[in-house]
This record gives C-alpha cells, structure tokens and sequence, in this order.
C-alpha cells in the first residue's frame, strides 16, 4: 500500500474510547489507495501505520464471516466488501460504528443483544419426535429447499439493524435478521417447530413492529432479503390468528423444546 | 458473543448508547422515500373526509349537494384532487413494487416469477381502473 504510485484519500474514523470521550469523535487520516483497496485495509493501514490505538473488528476478508459492519459514508456495509475507488469522486469517505447498536470502542459495537435474538426465536430444526441417525437423514427436494435457502445464507453481520429505523426506535424488535432466520426455519420441510417460533412472530416485538422499509434487503450484503421473510412472516402470522380464533392452530408441543 | 459476556458490566465497560435522532429519515434517499411512500396516506385521509362530506351533504338535499358539488369545481379543490391522484398512484406503485416479495407463487417446482406477479397486478389496476371509468361515463349519460 506504501508504494509511491498510489493515490491518497481522506478518511474520516469516528472514534470513541470508552475511558477517555463521553462521545464519538471524528479523526482524520490520509490513507494510500490502490484500485482494490478496500475500506478494511484502509482501517489496518491506519492501525498499522498511523494509530495503533484504532479498534475495529474483523476476521475473514472475504465477507463470510460478517465481523467487519461499519457505517460508510452513512450507509452500513462490510470493510472487506466496500472498494475506496467508489469514494475517489469525494476524496474522502467517512467510517464510523454501525448504527443503532451501543458503541463498545470505536468501530466495535456491542451486538450481544442481537445475538441473544438470534437465539430467541430457536434457529435449529424441532421435531416432534426425533428419529436415530441409523434410520438416515430427512430427505428434502429441491422445490423444498429453494423455499428457504435464500434465508439460510445470512452471516450475522447486523448490517440490517443498523439500516432498520424501527430497530433504532425501538431495540425491543427482533428485528430483519433474528425474523428472516425464524422463517427460514418455519420454512424448512424437515422442521416442525413453526408453532413454538408463531409466539415470538406474533408479539408486537415481532414482525408486526415492522413497515416494510425494506431498507434492510437494500444492505444485505448476502441478498437475503429479510423483508420479504419478515412480511411474508406476517401473512403466516395472520392465518395463525385466523387459526386460533377458530381453534385450529397448532399449538407447541414440549417435546422439541431444547431450551 | 456470548449473552453472558453482554449482560455483565465490569466497571472498564462504558458502551456508548447511540440515539436515533428526530431527523433520520432525512438521511439517505431510501428513508426519504419511504416517508414520502406513507405520507400519502395524508392526501387520501383528507379525501375520505372529503367524500364522507359530500355524502352528509347529499343527505341533506339537493340544494346542500349541489353546494358542495360547486365547492369541489372551486380551482383549489381541483389542485387538492391532483395532489390525492398523484399520492394514490404513488402508492398503487410502491405497493405493487413491494408485492412481489410476500406474494410467492409456487406451482410444483415452478416458481412464478415477480415481473409476472407485478404485471398481473398492473393488469388487474388497468382492467378494474377502466370498468369504473366506463360505469361512471354509463352514469352520467344515463343522468343527461
């Protein structure tokens, strides 16, 4: 990156140190450039190069792992999958911590909350009665796979929060990714736990705190397209009700519970 | 992370909470969009109120209904019922933009494709747009 023939660009890094600042604060870096640099190597040229207290989270380089979310020019994206050739026109782009999640330390934010989500709504296959491994997998065909596996491909990188204005209102909502991992299960012709995920679909926490911005498939950097899981999910939410009024809906059995 | 590891709070922790501030919607062209998507319910309130108005109007008699129906030719009213036309089709839009994505259709192994979806909503705005129109014109003939 120190090569002479390389192109510099203005890089602002919002900042905050939990034991020094009462707030996040801008500090600027001049940063050389390459036509593949991409933001997460600018963050580690400047870690490297001009301030080692700089902290940021990041781990595969390959947007697999999802560690690596920062709000870029405003907009949440992945480091490792956001060119500065795309910010050359400005001269200057502008890092900061996603948004809506508490700020643990500069770039780094604190996403246990949105894991415990994850876990809330029971991302795992729930059979009513689980057959031995010596009698083989359950078997699913492609049409029933094609169902879900859309849904399948999210990596947690919280992107989606940080783009979703009513998770910013209100941190109580589930939110686009915890909601497009409990259709994808509900979805999966080998789960039969829908009826335990319909409790947390339902809430007012669930999707109904959502109005289809759609912003959060606007950002997914895997096109998973949580608001199409998400208002689908209230379709399926509206004929649980409809069920229930008439006495028809499943209701949870105990046996798949592995909470 | 583990939820552990959150809910604990050693004393050299200070995450720092950030706020959503009152103007967010003003900050990217997608959120702008999407509050000038819902906003359009406004102009089409005010036109429910508007013709539950005539309706009142009409029950009071002719002379009260043709009243109102002068107050509605009034250029003000007509700018009025521009912008509720440009909200509704603004909305049809964005709402058959947006079906797509809940209306999945599988047939067996075939799933039906969303331009086709959007097309047969397109359709059905174009067929059911031009019937009321022709019943109205059928109406006001009928009337003359």
């Amino acid at each position: 990156m120190s090569d002479a023939k390389h192109k510099m660009i203005k890089i602002t890094v919002a900042r905050y140190r939990p034991q020094q600042d009462d707030k996040p604060w801008d500090q600027r870096f001049d940063v050389p450039y390459s036509n593949d640099s991409t933001v997460l190597e600018a963050l580690n040229y400047i870690k490297d190069n001009l301030d080692p207290s700089l902290s940021f989270r990041w781990s595969c380089r390959m947007a697999i792992c999802g560690s690596c979310g920062y709000m870029v020019d405003g907009v949440p994206k992945l480091g490792c999958k956001t060119f500065l050739r795309d910010y050359t026109d400005k001269g200057t782009v502008r890092i900061a911590a996603l948004d809506n999640f508490p700020i643990e330390r500069d770039l780094i934010s604190d996403i246990g909350d949105f894991v415990d989500k994850l876990e809330t709504i029971k991302p795992y296959i729930i059979r009513e009665n689980e057959k031995p491994p010596s009698e083989g997998e359950y078997l699913q065909t492609p049409a029933q796979l094609d169902k879900f596996k859309q849904f399948s491909q999210c990596i947690n990188c919280g992107l989606c929060y940080a783009a979703c204005p009513q998770f910013g209102r209100n941190p109580e909502f589930l939110g686009p990714a915890a909601l497009a991992l409990a259709f994808r299960y509900n979805q999966d012709s080998r789960d039969q736990g829908s009826a335990e995920r319909m409790e947390f679909l339902n809430a007012e926490e669930g999707v109904w705190s959502c109005t289809f911005v759609g912003y959060c498939s606007e950002v997914c950097p895997k096109s998973v397209d949580p608001a199409a899981a998400i208002n689908q999910g209230k379709l399926a939410s509206n004929i649980d009700y409809g069920l229930n009024l008439v006495g028809l809906a499943q209701q949870p059995s105990k046996t798949g519970d592995q909470s | 992370m583990s939820s552990d590891s959150s809910n604990a709070n050693p004393v050299n922790r200070k995450p720092y909470v950030q706020k959503q501030s009152a103007n967010w919607w003003l900050q990217n062209r997608y959120y702008r969009f999407y509050m000038l998507r819902e906003a359009t319910s406004v102009p089409i309130f005010g036109y429910a109120l508007l013709l539950i108005w005539g309706l009142l109007r009409l029950s009071q008699g002719e002379a009260a209904f043709t009243d109102w129906l002068a107050l509605m030719q009034h250029p003000l009213m007509m700018l009025f019922h521009l912008l509720v036309i440009a909200a509704a089709l603004l909305h049809a839009y964005t709402w058959f933009d947006l079906t797509p994505k809940i209306l999945v259709i599988r047939l067996g192994d075939f799933r039906v494709p969303d331009r086709w979806v959007k097309l047969g909503h397109y359709g059905g705005f174009v067929v059911t747009s031009a019937a009321l129109l022709c019943l109205a014109l059928l109406f006001i003939k009928g009337g003359a």
